[in-house]
């Protein structure tokens, strides 16, 4: 009673797209099969029944929402400044201080008045100094991050999402890079003595110190 | 002259949004009376257009035009719609979805279709369709409201072009049965 030709040619009927030679072998195949015939003439309607749907219109909707995920545009730009920023600097700046110890063979000297770093056997350089030169380096990388923010902008047009997802790769990709430099100036530290290795890490942490607040 | 979905996905890549809602206003209307008629529920079918056109969105960048920018959009609507089936659904119909029979005994269906007013037309076709398993409502929906090939369908349900013409000769039948079950 059943064909197993049925559900090729029934499907193949009901394609637009069926090949002529497809089309030809079915027309072959129906004039001697009974059971085709049937099933052919019985859902060959269905599909037409079904294109009696009416297409409705679509609803108003905000069909650029994906585009704005964040609805404050201006909040976008101040979150993302301040918390990589901080990331970002802390690491340079130590690993700065690491290169110049490490350079100049620096010693820091701790007492009840406060402490001074050493460069090799005679010039110091005391606190005040120390906070200065910090202070000259936060404001270079300020300068140099907002350069750097400012041509992003100007690349990348608008705040998108895009240019900011962009502008995060960077900040992490240049932590990752501050902390890959921190690593290598503790190493040269490592064949030193360590009375220097303590004063850096002391210069390490008071640097910290300094800019986390 | 009328810009080329090529040449709007460009302009909306660059960051044009009128672009880009020109370009969804183009596909929207297929894709959320497919939703209609696949979901049964004006809400759900919205729901459905925002996750299409958010896919659309965050995967534009991939789009190369190396196809028809509605085939690939079909791909998209394809796995979102059956996200959406799957989140619907609840229950033991979970397993009746490649079943191939009609997984519930035919009663209170609607009217024939020629006997029905024109607005109830929608309502029963969608009623006609929800009685499939999911895996057959989509291959109508597919093949015979967005006319697509069946080699286009198999790659979709991830099945042989040949499986993908039984599933929908036994859609068929199913929908047959229902149909005459109110004439
Ligand atoms: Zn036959």
């Amino acid at each position: 009673m059943s064909c197993p030709n049925t559900p090729e040619l029934i499907a193949d009927y009901c394609d637009p797209m069926v090949s002529a030679e497809s089309l030809q072998r079915h027309r072959l195949h129906l004039e001697g099969c009974p059971s085709c015939q049937q099933e052919l003439g019985r859902l060959r309607p269905v599909p037409a029944r079904l294109l009696r749907w009416q297409n409705l219109a679509m609803p108003d909707w905000d069909r650029s929402s994906m585009i704005r995920p964040v609805p404050n545009r201006k909040s976008i730009p101040s979150r993302v400044r301040t918390i990589p920023l901080l990331a970002r600097w802390l690491p340079l700046a130590a690993s700065v201080v690491l290169t110049i110890a490490v350079l100049t063979q620096t010693r820091l000297e701790v007492n009840e008045q406060g402490w001074a770093v050493s460069f090799g056997a005679s010039s110091k350089l005391d606190v005040q100094q120390l906070d200065a030169y910090l202070a000259a380096y936060s404001r270079a990388q300020e300068a140099d991050t907002r350069e750097w923010v400012q041509s992003a902008l100007k690349t990348h047009g608008e705040t998108t999402a895009d240019s900011v997802y962009q502008w995060m790769m960077y900040m992490e990709q240049q932590r990752e890079l501050d902390v890959k430099r921190m690593e290598a100036g503790f190493e040269q530290l490592l064949d030193r003595d360590f009375q220097t290795v303590d004063s850096v890490r002391q210069l390490a942490s008071y640097v910290m110190y300094q800019v986390a607040p | 002259m009328e810009q080329t979905d090529n040449q709007l996905i460009d302009a909306a890549l660059a960051g044009s949004v009128s672009a880009w809602e020109m370009l969804v206003r183009r596909h929207e209307h297929r894709v959320y009376n497919l939703g209609l008629r696949l979901l049964h529920n004006p809400d759900d079918a919205l729901d459905l257009v925002q996750d299409v056109f958010l896919g659309v969105y965050r995967n534009l960048y991939r789009f190369r035009g190396e196809s028809q920018f509605s085939t690939w959009l079909f791909r998209i609507v394809h796995n979102k719609a059956v996200d959406l089936i799957r989140r619907r659904q609840t229950g033991p119909e979970l397993e009746n979805w490649f079943e191939e029979d009609i997984p519930e005994p035919v009663h209170d269906l609607p009217g024939p279709l020629e006997a029905c007013l024109e607005s109830e037309m929608n309502e029963k076709i969608s009623q006609f369709l929800l009685r499939l398993p999911p895996a057959q409502r989509l291959i109508v929906e597919l093949k015979v409201f967005q006319a697509m090939t069946f080699e286009e369908i198999a790659p979709l349900q991830d099945i042989p072009v040949n499986t993908a013409k039984t599933r929908f000769y036994t859609a068929l039948k199913n929908l047959k049965i229902m149909m005459e079950a109110q004439s």
